[in-house]
């Protein structure tokens, strides 16, 4: 019987999609079984390529119908299980849903589909000279999957989280049924800016694919001025940082503001866990500024040195430092082959990586760091860890990026218990994971008002009656 | 013949470790180069036809790898399918920058091995090439007479090639089956040896003696027939620089020079076998007779054209470092590329220097080209997918706006003219050595 209604609904998918397109082979689904971080490998039941929003209507119609999990998927490249299927279902593959449908020179906005990569985009917005806030990642992840779950880049020190900069979205909700929110909802053609409407975008952002797929987005994309300045530092504490940090984020200056630990500047990160050489500083700091003449560039330089100047004043530890050339580009283009990218990260450890990410003010960036360093060597992995200002120094990142070899289910259980622990000191501490496996929802909402909780519920009943969308990711 | 040298072919379980080094991050699913500007492009033929991440690139294969070894997967048609469903084109391979990365190509051959080992692989149309090498020492069923065809023209023109097993060269020109037996790509072998012999090489070939360099039977995972023709070939180079003189072997086929050059030296008498003897590329040759003036142009050519870097001269030659013992970085490490020996740059040279060529580009090029969609045993396995993936190919080439797409590959000379044909397109693709014989 079971056989039966599985071969039936893939009938049905087969219908939707084309056969080409839908399968139940177990190779096919096993490949979509696990990713890069230590969330445990689980199989989706079928995999479904869609290419139109229609297709994708005709998909979430018969999931609702049936009950089925559904899990949205562009290129798995996250680090936080997001597209593992925790209770089977349909894996929604979108990575064919790819074009950029527009690209808007004077109003400096894209309009995507959700499959575009960053590499894709990249491409076509240099044409342009015309940017994106590139993360630190794939080239072939997917623009869209990023900015929905708070992804971050090159100039969130400037313009935030690249959810900020979602402008439009078209998404099919779970029940099949096709909105629109932000100015596209109101002219079919108008994907310019989710504000002056209320700000219905919410109910799709950070909800890590629960909640809908998005068959369109619309981007802000920025100029790229031609003189680039970078601001390297470093210190021996993270204290010494987070005060050069907080000065220099005042004058919202710099596109990206980020310190990395010594462990961290190393590429690949150290594994197992190995001291710093005593002498070398334990951060790292890089400022990107662009300016779009000579004597901006100069006014840019100048309030930096007075920051500098300032810092040492105070007797830090602070000190000008060089950056690698080739990690400095990484920091301000889009990371492919070189150092910097997730997959650099993790090669001397071996096949997986994963992170305590979180949203942490600076003034926590320190305790926190001094906790987590002492569980991560107690579990002899490097503290790698990353701090970053965004939108100036309205708040602020810190995570630590792990690697582990995965072909080992002990050292992976090593790894995942330790960024569990992380997590724990840096939610006791204010701070709020983003990308969150399933182990990390569990902890968040162990502490969450329960008003929050009920109204999560309620809004995800509402949207998702039957619970179809990525069931189980938010551990509610 | 039994096989009876030692070789160092490795099983799927012998490269666990590597394919364990894969973080699935999927880099090598599309090509990027960072520029400025950024280049992207499609780079994996598979994942652009089939779409599924586990049809789709090195991400995929390791995928399936990993999944026969845990024992979660097993031999299905569709499996099989899956894997066999690959143009080994090293795209992929291209991208990544992790540990396993010397090892992708070998990675998915091994789980060929590991299918026909079984008893399961190869696909069925591709089990003829592996019978017919057993049958006839060719994977075009054709008879032993069959290889000398393409040289009637110059015995009529009383202008034989001389038979290296009956009469001593420096030169032996390895022709390849392809260029033998498939008709429509003899005018490589024909230009060749045209030019060697207006060029006074003193060159022979083995004729009917020929038997094939084993490069399929090794892409569908047939090892032990592959060890069979590659030993005797060994044998064969080795006899003949000893008692003929031969001290060059040139190929103008890129998969039987990727096969002497990479998979030849697996053999552990490979260095005993080969000693005195270089292997060369026909473009290779030539460009060093050109830039020591012995090659002349004389005639002109206005044609606008473009380049394809067929995958076995371009990035399958390339060399890897590898820290074997830790003492670099970390045992196994992947430590760097050494591209000296892929054929980028030489093919572009003679190209531009032949009088009237006007070389235009396509967006995909050098590391980063995109395969006709024949290699891997696709051309024989899946002719109408190769066929529809080497479309794609012209299609790209007809965007820069050439009279004809050049390659140095019998394979991609046969798979993208079908490709061509598919499509009604006027892009014809024609070896390089078509080119020179015209002009010199």
């Amino acid at each position: 019987m079971v056989a039966e209604g599985k071969n039936r609904i893939l009938e049905e998918l087969v219908s939707i999609v084309g056969k080409e397109n839908a399968t139940a082979e177990k190779h096919i689904r096993y490949a979509y079984s696990y990713d890069l971080s230590f969330v445990k490998p689980k199989l989706p039941d079928y995999v479904v390529m869609a290419t139109t929003v229609e297709q994708v209507q005709g998909v979430m119609k018969l999931a609702n119908r049936e009950k089925i999990p559904v899990v949205p998927f562009t290129a798995g490249s996250n680090i936080g299980g997001l597209c593992i299927p925790e209770r089977g279902g349909i894996l929604l593959d979108l990575k064919r849903m790819n074009q950029i449908i527009r690209i808007d020179v004077e109003s400096h906005y894209a309009v995507i589909e959700p499959g575009v990569s960053h590499a894709q985009l990249a491409m076509e917005l240099y044409k342009h000279n015309l940017r994106w806030s590139w993360p630190v990642g794939p080239p072939s992840a997917s623009v869209s999957s990023n900015a929905l779950c708070h992804g971050i880049g090159g100039l969130s020190g400037r313009y935030g989280l690249n959810s900020e900069e979602i402008t439009s979205m078209e998404v099919v909700l779970p029940t099949g049924e096709l909105v629109r929110v932000g100015s596209c909802a109101i002219q079919e053609d108008s994907w310019h800016s989710v504000l002056p409407l209320p700000q219905l975008d919410g109910l799709f952002k950070g909800w890590l694919g629960t909640s809908g797929v998005v068959t369109k987005m619309g981007v802000r994309v920025h100029p790229i001025p031609p003189l680039l300045k970078v601001f390297t530092v470093s210190t021996h504490t993270l204290e010494d940082m987070t005060s050069y940090m907080v000065n220099l984020g005042n004058y919202e200056i710099c596109d990206d503001l980020t310190a990395v630990s010594w462990w961290l500047s190393q590429v690949p990160i150290p594994y197992p866990y190995i001291p710093k050489p005593d002498a070398a500083p334990e951060w790292y700091c890089f400022g990107t500024t662009f300016s779009w003449t000579e004597k901006e560039k100069e006014a840019r330089e100048e309030i930096w040195q007075n920051v500098l100047e300032e810092e040492q004043k105070k007797g830090t530890s602070i000190k000008y430092a060089d950056y690698p050339e080739e990690a400095l580009k990484a920091r301000t283009q889009l990371p492919s082959q070189i150092v910097g990218s997730t997959k650099n990260y993790t090669k001397m450890a071996g096949g997986g990586i994963s992170w305590p990410g979180t949203f942490t003010p600076a003034n926590k960036w320190a305790p926190v760091y001094d906790k987590w360093k002492e569980i991560l060597i107690d579990h002899k992995l490097s503290p790698s860890v990353r701090a970053t200002n965004y939108r100036g120094v309205h708040y602020g990142m810190l995570r630590a990026m792990i690697p582990f070899n995965k072909k080992s289910p002990e050292e992976t259980e090593n790894a995942r218990q330790a960024i569990v622990e992380c997590l724990k000191v840096d939610l006791d501490a204010g701070g709020i994971p983003y990308k969150p496996p399933v182990d990390f929802a569990e902890e968040i909402n162990r502490r969450a008002h329960p008003g929050y909780l009920s109204l999560l519920k309620q809004v995800k009943n509402m949207l998702d009656p039957n619970d179809i969308m990525n069931s189980g990711k938010f551990g509610i | 013949m039994e096989v009876s040298m030692e070789w160092d072919i490795s099983t799927l379980e012998e490269l666990e470790d590597k394919i364990w080094r894969c973080t699935a991050c999927g880099n090598c699913k599309t090509a990027y180069k960072f520029g400025p500007p950024p280049e992207f492009g499609e780079i994996c033929p598979a994942g652009v036809e089939f779409g599924f991440d586990g049809m789709m690139a090195s991400k995929g294969k390791i995928a399936f790898a990993r999944g026969i070894l845990d024992g979660q997967l097993e031999w299905t048609d569709s499996f099989l399918d899956a894997i066999y469903k690959c143009t080994v084109c090293g795209g992929c391979q291209n991208q990544c920058e992790l540990d396993h990365k010397p090892f992708i190509p070998e990675i998915i051959e091994a789980m060929r091995r590991k299918a026909v080992s079984d008893g399961v692989g190869p696909m069925p149309a591709q089990r003829k090439i592996t019978q017919s090498l057993r049958d006839y020492n060719n994977p075009y069923q054709g008879p032993r007479r069959v290889r000398t065809d393409w040289t009637r023209p110059f015995k009529k023109a009383k202008k034989p090639i001389k038979n290296i097993n009956k009469k001593p060269a420096e030169i032996l020109y390895y022709v390849g089956c392809t260029g033998a037996f498939n008709l429509p790509a003899r005018g490589v072998p024909t230009a060749t040896a045209s030019i060697f012999q207006k060029l006074g090489l003193d060159f022979g070939i083995l004729g009917e003696n020929e038997i094939c360099c084993g490069s399929t039977a090794m892409r569908i995972g047939d090892a032990e027939e592959f060890k069979r023709v590659a030993e005797a070939n060994l044998e064969m180079f080795h006899r003949l620089h000893e008692e003929k003189g031969v001290n060059t072997i040139v190929s103008s086929c890129a998969g039987c020079y990727r096969a002497i050059k990479k998979d030849y030296i697996l053999a552990a008498d490979y260095d005993k076998m080969m000693e005195g003897i270089r292997v060369v590329h026909t473009v290779d040759l030539l460009n060093d007779l050109f830039k020591e003036g012995k090659l002349k142009f004389t005639g002109e050519l206005p044609l606008k054209v473009t380049y394809h870097d067929p995958c076995h001269t371009g990035r399958h030659l390339n060399k890897f470092e590898v820290d074997e013992d830790g003492t670099k970085l970390w045992k196994g490490a992947y430590v760097g590329v050494d591209e000296g020996e892929c054929l980028y740059d030489v093919p572009r040279d003679m190209l531009k220097a032949i009088p009237g060529i006007e070389l235009t580009e396509m967006e995909r090029i050098r590391d980063n080209s995109y395969c006709c969609g024949g290699g891997g045993g696709v051309m024989t396995g899946y002719g109408d997918w190769a066929a529809k993936n080497a479309s794609k190919r012209i299609e790209e080439g007809m965007r820069t706006g050439a009279d004809k797409m050049v390659s140095i590959c019998p394979f991609c000379h046969y798979n993208l003219n079908e490709g061509a044909k598919r499509i009604s397109s006027d892009m014809e693709l024609v070896d390089l050595v078509e080119l020179i014989d015209q002009v010199i």
